[in-house]
């Protein structure tokens, strides 16, 4: 009944919204293991969508959902319907290798290759054939670069290596590396949860330029992390949605008593 | 006396210690009133470490005093042996035991000195393996500047023509002897060659394939079975080339026109290159695997095909370790003797066409070896010349393949 009530406010106040992401009752099996249990959740374009929740509770398994990632897992089984511009990506036409340079994704630990920096921004183009001639590749590594915040630091040292770079310039790297592939979508696991507290706010800085132009899902611990870069937060507990809404709402009024619960720090 | 009934005795006596020490223990040391206090067992233990300690040094310091002996005769130096050593070795124990026990009390501090003769064991069990090696090396060295007495060491770096058939008698004819040692070297780099060529793509491939696409069920089954191979005998391997290969390579030859000895250099080094694959593929599955998944996601994530990360994440972090892996193969197959022994035969061929007979470094020390020889002849020698000559490539070998994969290692710590 709460669920219900909720996503009826949710669609009334944002009647407006374009959905690019929609998400109906998905469960996840790693072998006999129910992770996620019947998960609806719309996303909508060029916002932040944050997903909170405790250790366990199949936020990451979500999202790893959304570019097929939870294929390269063993055991791992996903049942229901993710819709991405309508088509279904666990559809049998769909090639999710394809689908991954849609829908980029930026890892908690930040993981460089052991290559220099601008070799791993080139990774992508280069597999994608998305550059021409070296004149194009390099303008996409330097936009990417740019874009990340990360090419006043680095463009004297393109060619040194990228896991010599700082935790925090490794994570901004590992973003402009999801984007020199031009994804639309770009999924984000604890992207700060190896940083320090000032390239954490650098990143999120980053990450409240980056909606402007791409949608982004953030996996966080940290709830004033959440409450800072997103417009719209989801909270799991136990593989289901609790409670889902603008973030500001969710915040401060939250309906259900576990969102509740976990936000005021009762338990989680 | 004898040395049995001595070895009992002593045991016996260190049985008895042990119990002593563990009783006046549980006496003596628990009445004190320390609250932290040693263990009974470990007393016992103290007492019998005494037992045993000074008969080891005594039998240790014996050996020694007997390698520079006394101008005695024969039959009073075993007279000494048979009755004065076992009641020495006893007398050293009883008295070890005594002073062990009177010792004990609050103040022993027992689990120190225990804690020594732990460091003690341990620093001479690393000691003699070295010097074992050490050893090796200086039998090779000092055996081999004898046959540099005999033999210039420009013939045997440089010569061409090896035949290393001394007159035994000053009337033999034929028999004047030809040690250049360049066509055994190349033998050894053609069939070590040929065997990497099957063993490199074939282990790397299936390491790949093992780390990489395999499911855990079938990898799980799979591997040990590759690992199998690395159990059979060498000499099995060499049934195997000698018997099978070679014959086959033969008659596929003749069928096609092409001249192919039986004992050819391609059939040796092929089943060599056989045996060498579960190392190959085992110390590169390793290799392969401490490459973080964190890579592997971060170019999934980019939407790159498995393939695409292998070729151009996985590998390229694992290369230095591969490379180290390969060297370490190399010098595996450079020293290994048996399948050359039986498939690749005696005949020394300077020739790099592997459907010839080659012959290897390790095949003619066996050669040289085998039988009744005269120790100091230049034939008998030379077997020291190509066994140091071989030792120092393979320690060179291993030496930098250890480098090149612990400056990998270090990379993801």
């Amino acid at each position: 009944m709460q669920m219900q009530a909720e996503t009826n406010l949710m669609s009334d106040a944002d009647m407006a919204e374009e959905i690019v992401i929609e998400t109906q009752d998905v469960n996840v099996f790693y072998g006999d293991n129910h992770a996620l249990r019947g998960v609806s959740l719309d996303i909508p374009k060029h916002q932040v969508m944050a997903l909170i929740g405790p250790s366990g509770c199949g936020k990451s398994t979500y999202l790893r959902c959304l570019n097929r990632m939870n294929d390269t897992v063993e055991g791992c089984r996903v049942v229901g319907k993710i819709l991405l511009d309508g088509i279904d990506i666990y559809g049998p036409q769909v090639d999710e290798v394809l689908l991954r340079a849609r829908v980029g994704m930026v890892f908690q630990k930040p993981n460089p290759f052991p290559k220099s920096i601008y070799d791993n921004v080139a990774y992508g183009p280069r597999i994608h054939g998305l550059a021409a001639n070296k004149d194009e590749l390099d303008e996409i590594v330097l936009s990417s670069l740019e874009k990340a915040g990360l090419l006043k630091e680095v463009q004297d040292r393109l060619h040194s290596s990228g896991t010599g770079l700082s935790g925090g310039q490794q994570q901004r790297l590992c973003i402009a590396r999801a984007l020199a592939v031009r994804p639309e979508i770009i999924l984000m696991d604890e992207p700060c949860s190896a940083l320090d507290p000032i390239a954490t706010a650098k990143v999120e800085e980053l990450i409240d330029e980056l909606k402007e132009n791409y949608t982004i899902i953030i996996v966080t611990h940290s709830m004033q992390q959440a409450a800072r870069v997103s417009q719209r937060t989801a909270f799991f507990h136990l593989g289901e949605i609790v409670e889902t809404g603008p973030t500001e709402q969710i915040f401060t009024s939250p309906i259900d008593e576990r969102t509740q619960g976990y936000i005021t720090g009762r338990f989680g | 006396m004898s040395f049995y009934p001595f070895l009992i005795a002593l045991l016996l006596l260190s049985a008895a210690g042990y119990w002593f020490g563990s009783k006046k223990a549980l006496g003596a040391v628990r009445q004190s009133t320390s609250f932290l206090t040693p263990r009974p067992h470990q007393f016992g233990l103290f007492v019998a470490i005494w037992a045993l300690l000074p008969p080891l040094l005594l039998g240790v310091f014996w050996v020694v005093f007997q390698v520079m002996p006394l101008q005695l005769d024969a039959g009073t130096n075993q007279q000494i042996d048979r009755v004065f050593f076992p009641v020495l070795g006893l007398l050293a124990a009883a008295g070890g035991l005594f002073l062990a026990i009177r010792r004990i009390g609050p103040d022993l501090k027992v689990r120190k000195s225990i804690e020594a003769v732990v460091f003690g064991i341990l620093i001479l069990a690393s000691i003699i393996s070295i010097l074992t090696t050490v050893g090796i090396v200086f039998s090779l060295l000092f055996e081999t500047i004898q046959f540099f007495k005999k033999v210039p060491m420009s013939e045997f770096f440089f010569g061409l023509n090896w035949s290393p058939q001394t007159a035994l008698r000053a009337d033999q004819v034929g028999s004047s002897g030809a040690f250049g040692s360049i066509p055994l070297f190349t033998g050894t780099l053609l069939i070590t060659f040929i065997a990497m060529c099957v063993a490199v793509p074939l282990g790397l491939l299936s390491a790949i394939y093992m780390t990489e696409y395999a499911s855990d069920r079938f990898r799980s089954v799979v591997k040990p079975l590759l690992e199998i191979l690395a159990g059979i005998p060498t000499v099995v391997y060499g049934f195997f080339a000698a018997l099978t290969v070679g014959v086959f390579l033969r008659d596929t030859g003749s069928a096609i026109g092409i001249d192919i000895v039986s004992e050819s250099a391609l059939a040796a080094g092929f089943v060599m290159g056989m045996m060498i694959i579960p190392f190959v593929s085992s110390l590169s599955d390793d290799i392969i695997m401490a490459v973080p998944q964190s890579l592997r996601d971060g170019s999934y994530g980019l939407g790159a095909t498995r393939s695409e990360t292998v070729r151009k994440v996985i590998l390229p972090a694992a290369l230095p370790g591969i490379v180290g892996a390969v060297l370490l193969a190399v010098s595996r197959a450079i020293g290994e003797t048996m399948i050359v022994v039986m498939a690749a035969g005696f005949a020394a061929n300077l020739t790099a066409n592997p459907l010839e007979a080659v012959t290897t470094v390790t095949v003619q020390i066996v050669g040289l070896l085998v039988g009744d020889q005269e120790f100091d002849s230049a034939k008998t020698l030379a077997a020291f010349a190509l066994a140091l000559v071989l030792f120092i490539v393979t320690l060179c070998l291993n030496v930098i393949a250890l480098v090149v994969v612990r400056k990998y290692r270090e990379k993801y710590d």
